[in-house]
């Protein structure tokens, strides 16, 4: 899948070109520094007088670079392709090849950094048992009635909270059972169909 | 089994065929058993027309004694020899001690049943849906296709009608985890009962 640059975007990262690729390369370290900790808009100041350009042209170019990389780890663009899309930038090769790499090396980093963003659902984290036989209460006594209690862990965007749940014998095997099933579903041909085909 | 001075005078009260006539004790017993079970009755004494022209004091007195001791020999898990000689030294007549005992044996299962349930539990797990999903992306992942499994834990509380979910949603990975330590607990279980 190509990455499609837009006119402005292309402007911003023209920049780059007219500086040395030991900047390119402190550019990419800047951004996606940015990605994994936030902006920080100070940076562009003492870069641009450092270089003796305006701060917004830092600032577009850090943009820029931020926009491309994120860009291309949200469609998992591979290297091909990656190549492909910049290529309409009009860069030397070695800058090219510098992206590519930079690309490369951090998009596991930033596709985490993305999924982390994205919404969630209250998620299974872990499970404790114990089995338990209630012998007598208050209101009766001399009786047996086995008990397992469940101790639910689940992780609701980065929060953990658990809960504590209890069953009978014949739940139980029924909940093991029907879950096992689920478990199975995914190994049919119509699922397998599915995930070979999406 | 103790019982309290209140509990013995009305017993005595139920076992004399001066206050409570023969003819009325047998149907007595059943709407103490039958009260204790029908729940939404909220174990109010129906003076029906059965128990004609008995003194409604006594009736009152005799019932509440009846239903009390009803519930201490199914908490205790009283036989007839234990009943019996309860109800002897209350001066209960053999027939009627028979009975008491013949209505109230036969409802014991059931009354232990229900008093089992009297008690603070954590939501118990009565079934279970699933569905599978396959996550292919988001706004800000593209690409993610996982399979995801959506649990909901349907779950019963005590004293309350409805059932309750639990949701919670799960990787392959993490449905794995949950199945296999499920199975643990099952076998753990069929280990245990085996002993």
């Amino acid at each position: 899948m190509l990455l499609m640059l837009e006119d402005e975007h292309k402007e911003h990262l023209a920049f780059l070109t007219s500086v040395g690729l030991d900047v390119v390369q402190e550019f990419c370290k800047i951004s996606l520094g940015f990605i994994k900790k936030g902006s920080n808009p100070k940076m562009y100041q003492a870069a641009a007088s450092k270089l003796g350009v305006d701060a917004e042209t830092v600032m577009h170019g850090v943009e820029g670079l931020m926009y491309l990389f994120t860009e291309s780890s949200k469609l998992m663009v591979n290297e091909i392709d990656f190549q492909d899309s910049i290529m309409t930038l009009g860069f030397p090769e070695d800058l090219k090849g510098l992206l590519l790499q930079q690309y490369l090396e951090n998009r596991k980093e930033i596709r985490c950094i993305l999924s982390e963003m994205s919404m969630d659902l209250p998620q299974y984290h872990n499970l404790e048992w114990r089995f338990d036989v209630k012998l007598a209460s208050r209101s009766l006594k001399h009786q047996i009635d086995p008990t397992i209690l469940l101790k639910l862990h689940i992780a609701d965007s980065g929060e953990r909270h658990t809960q504590v749940l209890q069953t009978d014998p014949s739940n139980l095997v029924h909940m093991t059972n029907v879950l096992d099933k689920a478990l199975q579903e995914m190994k049919s041909q119509h699922c397998r169909r599915i995930v070979r085909n999406i | 089994m103790e019982l309290s001075t209140e509990v013995t005078d009305g017993l005595q009260l139920s076992g004399d065929s001066a206050h409570i006539p023969d003819s009325v004790f047998g149907a007595l017993v059943e709407s103490v058993c039958d009260d204790l079970l029908n729940r939404e009755n909220g174990g109010e004494l129906q003076i029906a027309d059965k128990f004609g022209s008995v003194d409604k004091a006594s009736l009152k007195e005799a019932y509440a004694a009846l239903m009390t001791f009803s519930l201490e020999c199914a908490k205790n898990n009283a036989d007839s020899s234990n009943i019996s000689s309860v109800l002897e030294d209350c001066k209960f007549t053999t027939e009627r001690i028979k009975t008491f005992t013949n209505i109230f044996l036969e409802k014991k299962s059931h009354i232990q049943a229900l008093l089992g349930s009297v008690s603070h539990n954590p939501p118990h797990i009565v079934d279970v849906d699933w569905r599978l999903d396959y996550y292919i992306k988001n706004n800000h992942v593209d690409k993610v296709n996982q399979p995801t499994y959506l649990i909901t834990l349907k779950t019963e509380e005590c004293g309350q009608q409805d059932t309750k979910d639990v949701q919670f949603a799960c990787t392959m990975e993490q449905l794995q985890d949950l199945v296999g330590k499920l199975k643990d607990a099952t076998k753990s279980l069929e280990k245990a009962s085996q002993m």
